[in-house]
């Protein structure tokens, strides 16, 4: 009877993808398929997920959907990444175009005072 | 076959925080992947279709991107899927032109809340109420209630044993379960009153 309080259980206890495939292809015992459902009864995240994937026609092409969309999600981040080294490297750009300038400036300068001091012969 | 997670070590948690430190979104590229299926589930559900579900799926991941980078969210798994399921909201609205409530997270007081908020009770009291209540459901919903939660039965076999279709069931059991909570609820704000 105690088993009535797991009805007030709210579980946030994560299931991996592959045991929820197995779930969706039938290939669990009946006490894992309840664990699963009871998963599903405590957490709406599961339950809302499992429904729309039994939905799919082939169940079979979702491994490579997944597959698909992880690697899309990949790309994108290491373009991010890419973008961010870029903006670092354009930022060190930025600082040496100035330092530069302003070294050319004071050799310049120095020019020009050295020049002048210079007596006329 | 399922690809398994390399950084099964680091949790949701810890994998936040450490882009919230250094905002690498690399911590995002690890944390993200794990609740693909979930979420093509999700999308699924709300749309039916399976090709906008692939979109809806992308968008939210970039979403997430976006929004994790202004503030701090504490507890990822429900906030993605409040992400997920507004934007498949949004989606039905565009489609539809109509308009659609925004889903807000409903609340409900678990085992040890019930217990926490009122120290009186005991663990024994609290089984003696279930059972009370239990008594109180419709026919239906106490039916699937305890072959589901007391015999451990699954979906498929509640749906032999009793013939109500695979969504009846369910929803016995979702409704069941909500009433017994509400029923708990309601007795202990009445005592706290009396109180």
């Amino acid at each position: 009877m105690s088993d009535l309080l797991n009805i007030l259980s709210n579980s946030n206890k994560d299931i991996d993808n592959q045991k929820l495939m197995d779930y969706l292809s039938g290939k669990l015992s009946e006490k894992e398929r309840h664990e699963v459902e009871k998963l599903m009864a405590d957490n709406q995240m599961m339950n809302d997920a499992v429904e729309g994937l039994q939905q799919f026609k082939d169940q079979k092409k979702l491994d490579a959907y997944v597959d698909q969309l992880q690697k899309q999600l990949n790309t994108y981040i290491q373009k991010k990444k890419e973008r961010r080294k870029a903006k670092w490297f354009g930022t060190q750009y930025d600082v040496w175009i100035f330092i530069s300038i302003i070294v050319v400036l004071l050799l310049m300068l120095i020019a020009y005072f050295v020049i002048r001091n210079v007596p006329p012969k | 076959m399922m690809r398994s997670d390399k950084h099964a070590e680091f949790s949701d948690q810890q994998l936040l925080e450490n882009y919230y430190q250094d905002g690498k979104a690399e911590w995002l590229g690890i944390l993200l992947p794990r609740y693909t299926l979930l979420l093509l589930g999700v999308c699924m559900k709300y749309l039916r279709n399976e090709e906008e579900a692939k979109d809806c799926v992308q968008q939210v991941f970039l979403k997430a991107i976006t929004e994790l980078n202004k503030y701090k969210v504490d507890y990822f798994k429900a906030w993605i899927y409040m992400v997920a399921k507004n934007h498949c909201l949004m989606k039905i609205r565009d489609k539809q032109g109509r308009q659609s409530v925004e889903i807000k997270d409903h609340h409900v007081q678990t085992t040890d809340e019930l217990l926490d908020g009122n120290p009186h009770i005991e663990k024994d009291e609290l089984l003696s109420r279930m059972s009370n209540a239990l008594e109180h459901l419709n026919d239906e919903q106490k039916q699937c209630i305890i072959l589901f939660y007391l015999e451990k039965r699954s979906y498929q076999e509640i749906v032999e044993r009793t013939g109500y279709t695979l969504m009846q069931v369910k929803s016995h059991i979702q409704n069941g379960k909500r009433n017994l909570k509400i029923m708990l609820e309601k007795k202990r704000e009445g005592e706290n009153k009396n109180r």
